[in-house]
């Protein structure tokens, strides 16, 4: 095709389009920055645990409001929760579908949903284990950790599937979460 | 970040006001909802006071928003000038047939359609009949948003006679 033009930086015959803003990668490497923190480093019953759930409340907070306000690619409107569309894009894979998801993917953007629905119910439980009516209530304890397991599964997916992802449609999906540019092969048609 | 240009770098700041700003309003909302049901003796404007400025805090982070959509949506009508204004013409067009989501097939005959080869010569270089590239001509028009190749040309016309 006669439109093929290597962009400034991005590799010979890629387009490169910017996709995440600023906010969008500040949310998400402060998000992954908490989790880390919170479940490998800090003691449990800590005023820093606390904190820094707090944190990532709020910078979950900030991102739904941006889901509203944001520019298109950041917008829910861009990558709806839809369970229908998540198993036709399986198909599209099976079926060697090569089309290029500017936002999140329809599988990607269940996986965006389910960890921050994760992320709110540590927070919510977390809060709850520290306030004068649920202190020390078992099932409260018991969902927090759930929670947390369910997380830690979540992240190992979410990690993989931006690995196999990245392989099957030739877009580096971390370096784009990085720099906030997709670079999408010529002959890719995108969506 | 980029931080290539003071556009980048100002869109950046943006984030990270935004990012430092909404944490601070949580910590205040954290704090007011620790607060309530607590007898706090000290002083009864505690209360009220946290929750007016966790309150402010919060319409600014909103306002802060919208400042950095504007911003990021200028430089993206600014990429897209500057490139037609280099005459990097091929840029322009690709970036909206990204935005229309174009097929492959449909990017090759809106480029001939741009071009002013009519239906019958775009058939014969594709391989097809004229009715396939009427069809998917109709579906670029509907796509883009315009009423035929006339409209379709003048989208583009309109990036290289834009004044600012």
């Amino acid at each position: 095709m006669g439109l093929t033009r290597a962009s400034d930086r991005g590799r010979a015959g890629a387009r490169d389009i910017a996709v995440w803003d600023p906010l969008v990668r500040m949310v998400h490497w402060g998000l992954a920055l908490s989790v880390l923190v919170n479940g490998a480093l800090t003691d449990e019953d800590g005023i820093v645990h606390e904190w820094v759930g707090y944190a990532a409340l709020g910078l979950l907070a900030i991102r739904l409001m941006w889901g509203i306000v944001g520019p298109r690619p950041a917008r829910f409107a861009s990558f709806p929760p839809s369970p229908g569309a998540a198993v036709r894009h399986l198909g599209g894979i099976v079926g060697g579908d090569r089309t290029v998801h500017l936002s999140h993917n329809p599988l990607g953007a269940l996986m965006v949903y389910n960890i921050w629905l994760t992320v709110a119910a540590l927070c919510a439980t977390g809060i709850m284990m520290g306030s004068l009516r649920f202190f020390g209530v078992d099932w409260v304890e018991e969902a927090h950790e759930a929670a947390f397991s369910w997380l830690m599964i979540s992240v190992v997916l979410h990690v993989g599937g931006v690995l196999f992802d990245s392989w099957r449609s030739g877009v580096p999906l971390a370096r784009a979460m990085l720099t906030g540019r997709k670079s999408v092969p010529a002959d890719r048609p995108v969506a | 970040m980029t931080g290539r240009d003071p556009q980048a770098r100002r869109a950046a700041t943006l984030a990270a006001l935004i990012v430092a700003q909404g944490l601070c309003a949580m910590f205040f909302v954290g704090d007011v909802i620790a607060d309530i049901g607590v007898d706090v003796a000290e002083s009864r404007f505690h209360l009220p006071l946290e929750a007016f400025v966790a309150t402010v805090m919060i319409f600014g982070v909103i306002y802060f928003m919208i400042e950095l959509r504007r911003l990021l949506t200028r430089m993206a009508e600014m990429d897209t000038g500057l490139r037609a204004a280099r005459g990097d013409m091929a840029g322009v067009i690709e970036r909206f047939f990204d935005d229309w989501g174009l097929t492959p097939a449909e990017r090759d005959v809106a480029l001939m359609v741009l071009k002013g080869i009519d239906n019958e010569t775009i058939a014969g270089l594709r391989g097809t009949v004229p009715g396939t590239v009427r069809a998917q001509c109709t579906r670029i028009y509907g796509k883009a948003g315009v009423d035929g190749r006339a409209q379709l040309l003048s989208v583009f016309m309109e990036e290289l006679l834009a004044e600012d």
